[in-house]
């Protein structure tokens, strides 16, 4: 096996045009177990540890680009603040270990439906750079997951960063597993409010073969929300529609039972996450309505 | 005669908390496990395991594995060293093609790294003719059969009066079937072996709870003399049942070094390979019948048990044990019924029977008091025998009733209100249960002690025994210096291998009870001899050896540790999430040895209970035969964020009858009954009785 490390993002772009088979490795958090297990045997590995500007995060025009090497630990103490929904599903991803080492961009790469970074992304309308020695190219995050464990790279082409606005509602991340540290999500999901926008986004995990949005739902409780003019006046929300959230969010799932659930719990238990994030986020919008978030909730 | 009182150890090491002797090497990385020994130039073992659950490899072909450099020799059936017939299925591996479950080892590369051996061993092609297997537990299989006796050596059915009779006359009955999954043990360091032929003769560096347990098993096999086997294990990073009887890696391992004389071939499990080759328990599917008169008194108990054995090697789960023990009622039944499957083998997990037998019952228990309209504590006390209900023997102690009422008092029992699912906090409904514990005290026989006394004033304390993490080094410490009336500091302790006395292994929790009395029976004589000498030790120091006493009060009297565990469970009332916030044991199991090491045992104990309650479960794939979640990304085990407040503490128990040192035995108590007191919790907090463990979420949503 070839061990390449590029020193810099140029070189690793040269690599990876060079070597299309090469598997990229950040953390290695994924790359490492699936080597180990013989899911993977790489002709060669491109090692991305070396490259800084990829563990780096800066701002531009109001938004926030987070480069794929940064680990979960860094994105958490630096940027929780301002993504607040990210950081929260951050923060249940395995142990201090491999929060230390996983990144976003091996998460988006791995594109495992349950990977705990992309539901909070989908919220947020967040898209991916990827990048090749022919250019770059910004897809919506949701044009990036393609099947279980696909994505929409070319082979010679590396994801550099992820380009998220800074909340301007609440956000928030629920994650229901059988047990309470170190476990592949039964299933998530994560809202965001965008009352610049007067939207609402969500975000499923491990609920249907990719990530996905609940459209349906976010198309009903917004428009509900802007034809109440509840954006400018925020009132608690009717019960009725809080349930027609969570029943929205729940038929937008295609789950499937498997030895960590059943796809009728996964249905049953998204509606219960759709509606008990969306009584979060409302509460706060009405009590604070400039607020970023809760980030000390998980 | 002296008396039982008499004979008893003054107790001065015994029940402080001394620190593990052994803890600096282990916090420090340098206490050796096994494959970590230093030898010379080692060779590496990479096992082939069949792809099918049923059949047999009617070619292997290993050219391509041959030719790989770095390949130094590959083992099947076509050249394995021909075995002894032990009677022993699981053991006799490599005698033919034949393929009894799948995982199952049918040969392996030895090589000069282990990467090397890896790839060589994937180069390997195996054909196969395939049998139709059948690996699906059932209780209403037709096939199911009696086995002879239930682990070890235990009656397999039990019946006194007339329990049918008394169940239809009963004024309140109850008839719930209650089961637990397989479940396979996961110590942190894996199985793991060097081995090396030199002369004819086999050296074993093994993870093993007994060091003579493997010679007995492997020298047979390989008709070699006890003697030539030599079996070596100082630390042992767990084992929970797994690593006492040998397994088929062992073996393997002695097989692979015969192609390579005089090289050392290490192998190490994969924690995937340890879920087909290593064992596990059975699950179990628990018929009880209970019947109680009016005012709450058990007229009858029936259990009737169902669960697995293996094809190639027979083990029957003793699950019904403790339902022989635990309470009072005239008529009583207890059964124990099988189907063998082509599964790999069954065997110890942590409190083989008890653990999943005060499951069941436990729960049991819990619903017929409510039944009855009695609080479960009271329910218990009502039901407290006076005597062994089978056996009729007293008991040389028995402190449950002491335990339940303590730990009541400690954890605010008093005024709970008995009615289910009312009580919120926030989206959680919170309830609290109890259960209680209990586990038997085994002696081994066979164990001798040398005890040497050198002018330096100094003590050689030599022994065969092993130490899987609990403390062993540590405790036979202290009863050594007890029984020498010195201090710590003057005994030196040498255990885990067969270049010293005899010794039965660390296995159903006997370990202090079988060692630890030929050490105080090897100190006794030494101090006579001492005193032969005026007290002073010759130039050429003093020995004494003693075996295993004979202790006359074991057929005299029933002997069990006993222990009340109380739970507080929240469930999510719309997710079904389970928590358990507070847990609490108190335990009798006679003298505590090492205060330190033993509340360890217990809090372990415990925190492996509430993962079995929680997460534990082995899902096999019928179709295939093999485990699905066979890693600990897939197999939960608790982690420090379920478990919450965990208490532990024990009664002052007396019992001069068990052995001198009074004590009983704590390996294994601590895991029996906190499932049972999880899922009586359970109920409370929701008024949902969950009858199958584990308590996932979704059994909260009906
Ligand atoms: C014990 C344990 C617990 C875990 N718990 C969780 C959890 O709770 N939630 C969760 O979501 N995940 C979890 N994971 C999975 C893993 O940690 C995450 O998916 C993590 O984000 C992967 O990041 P990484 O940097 O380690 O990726 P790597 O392992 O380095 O790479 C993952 C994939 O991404 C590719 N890749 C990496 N960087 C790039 C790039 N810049 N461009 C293109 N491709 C790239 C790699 O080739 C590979 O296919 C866990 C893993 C372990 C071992």
């Amino acid at each position: 096996m070839d061990f390449l490390r590029p020193t810099s993002w140029r070189d690793a772009l040269e690599a990876k045009a060079h070597h299309p088979d090469a598997t990229p490795i950040a953390g290695g958090t994924d790359v490492m177990v699936e080597i180990n297990f013989d899911h993977r045997r790489p002709t060669s590995l491109l090692d991305l540890t070396g490259i800084d500007e990829l563990a780096s995060w800066s701002e531009h025009g109001g938004k926030l680009r987070i480069g794929a090497g940064l680990p979960y630990t860094r994105l958490i103490d630096e940027l929780g603040d301002r993504l607040p929904g990210l950081a929260i599903a951050a923060r249940t991803v395995g142990s201090p270990q491999i929060r230390n080492r996983g990144t976003l961009g091996g998460n988006l790469a791995s594109a495992s439906p349950a990977g705990d970074g992309h539901p909070p992304l989908l919220a947020s309308g967040a898209e991916v750079e990827v990048e090749s020695v022919r250019g770059t190219r910004l897809l919506p995050v949701e044009e990036f997951f393609t099947g279980v464990k696909r994505h929409a790279l070319a082979s010679d082409e590396l994801i550099s960063a992820v380009h998220i606005a800074p909340a301007t509602g609440a956000q928030q991340f629920s994650k229901i597993g059988t047990r309470n540290a170190m476990v592949i999500a039964v299933c998530t999901f994560a809202i965001a409010l965008h009352p610049e926008r007067q939207r609402v986004g969500t975000g499923l995990g491990s609920a249907a073969p990719t990530p996905l949005r609940a459209i349906e739902a976010e198309e009903f409780l917004s428009g509900e929300l802007a034809d109440s003019g509840q954006w400018d006046s925020p009132r608690p929300l009717d019960d009725s529609v809080v349930r027609q959230f969570g029943d929205l969010v729940a038929r937008a799932a295609s789950p499937i039972d498997d030895v960590r659930s059943t796809a009728d719990y996964r249905t049953h238990a998204l509606g219960v996450m759709a509606r008990r994030t969306l009584g979060w986020v409302w509460d706060e919008y009405r009590n604070h309505p400039s607020s970023t978030g809760r980030p000390e909730c998980a | 005669m002296t008396t039982a009182e008499e004979s008893m150890l003054r107790a001065n090491a015994i029940g402080t908390p001394l620190t593990r002797l052994d803890g600096t090497e282990k916090v420090t990385g340098t206490a050796p496990y096994a494959v970590e020994h230093p030898v010379d130039s080692p060779a590496h073992l990479h096992p082939l395991q069949a792809a099918i659950a049923l059949g047999r490899a009617t070619g292997i072909d290993t050219s391509a594995a041959e030719a790989e450099p770095g390949v130094l020799a590959v083992l099947t059936h076509a050249n394995a060293p021909r075995l002894a017939s032990t009677g022993n299925g699981e053991l006799e591996i490599l005698q033919s093609g034949e393929v009894g479950y799948r995982g199952q080892f049918l040969g392996g590369v030895i090589a000069e790294t282990p990467e090397i051996a890896r790839r060589a061993a994937d180069l390997i092609r195996v054909h196969y003719e395939r049998y139709e297997h059948d690996v699906e537990l059932r209780a209403d299989r037709d096939d199911l059969y009696k086995p002879e006796q239930v682990n070890p050596a235990f009656d397999t059915d039990t019946a006194q009066g007339d329990a049918d009779g008394a169940l239809a006359s009963a004024a309140v009955t109850l008839d719930a079937t209650y089961s637990t999954p397989m479940e396979h043990n996961n110590p942190m360091e894996p199985h793991a072996t060097i081995a090396c032929w030199t002369d004819g003769e086999l050296t074993l560096h093994d993870s093993t709870q007994g060091v003579y347990w493997t010679q007995a098993a492997v020298a047979p096999l390989f008709e070699l003399d006890q003697q030539q086997v030599r079996v070596i294990s100082p630390h042992v990073g767990g084992g929970f049942g797994s690593k006492g009887i040998p397994h088929p890696n062992v073996v393997l391992a002695a097989m692979a070094a015969r192609l390579v004389p005089g090289r050392p071939v290490k192998f190490p499990l994969t924690r995937q390979q340890m879920f087909s080759v290593v064992g596990y328990r059975t699950p179990t599917i628990q018929h009880v019948r209970l019947g109680a008169d009016e005012q709450g008194r058990l007229s009858a108990i029936t259990l009737d048990v169902v669960e697995q054995t293996a094809k190639v090697k027979e083990f029957a789960e003793q699950t019904a044990i403790p339902t022989r023990t635990m309470y009072a009622a005239p008529h009583r039944r207890t059964s124990h019924r099988l189907a063998a499957l082509d599964t790999p083998v069954p065997t110890w997990m942590r409190a083989p029977g008890e653990c999943p037998g005060m499951f069941g019952p436990e729960v049991a228990m819990d619903e017929m008091a409510l039944a009855c309209g009695l609080d479960p504590i009271e329910f218990r006390v009502r039901n407290e025998p006076e005597t062994d209900p089978e056996s009729g023997l007293p008991f040389s102690s028995r402190n449950l009733v002491a335990c339940l009422r303590e730990g009541a008092r400690r954890f605010g029992w008093h005024d709970r209100d008995p009615r289910p699912g009312t009580r919120r906090h926030g989206e959680w409904l919170v309830g609290t249960g109890v259960a209680a514990s209990t586990y038997p005290v085994f002696a081994m026989p066979g164990s001798q002690a040398t005890i040497r006394a050198t002018p330096d004033g100094r003590y050689a304390v030599r022994i065969g025994a092993v130490d899987i993490g609990t403390g062993t080094w540590t405790a036979l410490t202290q009863i050594a210096a007890d029984a020498l009336e010195v201090s710590v500091g003057e005994v030196d302790l040498e255990i885990g291998s067969t270049t010293l006395p005899t010794a039965s292994g660390a296995g159903g929790s006997s370990g202090i009870n079988s060692w630890g009395s030929p050490i105080v029976a090897a100190a006794r004589t030494l101090r006579a001899r001492l005193d032969e000498h005026g007290g002073t030790v010759p130039a050429e120091g003093v020995e004494a050896t003693e075996g295993m006493p004979d202790n006359p009060h074991t057929s005299q009297y029933a002997m069990h540790s006993f222990g009340a565990q109380f739970a507080e469970v929240w469930v999510n009332a719309d997710t079904g999430e389970v928590s358990v916030p507070r847990l609490l044991g108190i335990f009798a199991a006679g003298r505590i040895i090492n205060a330190r090491t033993g509340r360890s045992q217990l809090l372990g104990g415990m925190t492996m209970g509430l993962s079995m309650a929680l997460h534990e479960e082995s899902v096999l794939d019928p179709r295939f035969g093999h485990v699905v979640n066979h890693d600990l990304a897939e197999y939960h085990i608790a982690t420090n964020a379920d478990v919450g407040s965990l208490e532990v503490d024990w009664l002052d128990e007396h019992d001069p009858y068990v052995n001198p040192m009074g004590s009983k035995g704590i390996g294994e108590l601590g895991i029996t009954g906190t499932a049972a007191a999880i899922t009586n919790a359970a109920y409370h907090a929701t008024g949902i009785r969950v009858r199958e463990l584990p308590l996932h979420p979704d059994k909260f949503l009906r």
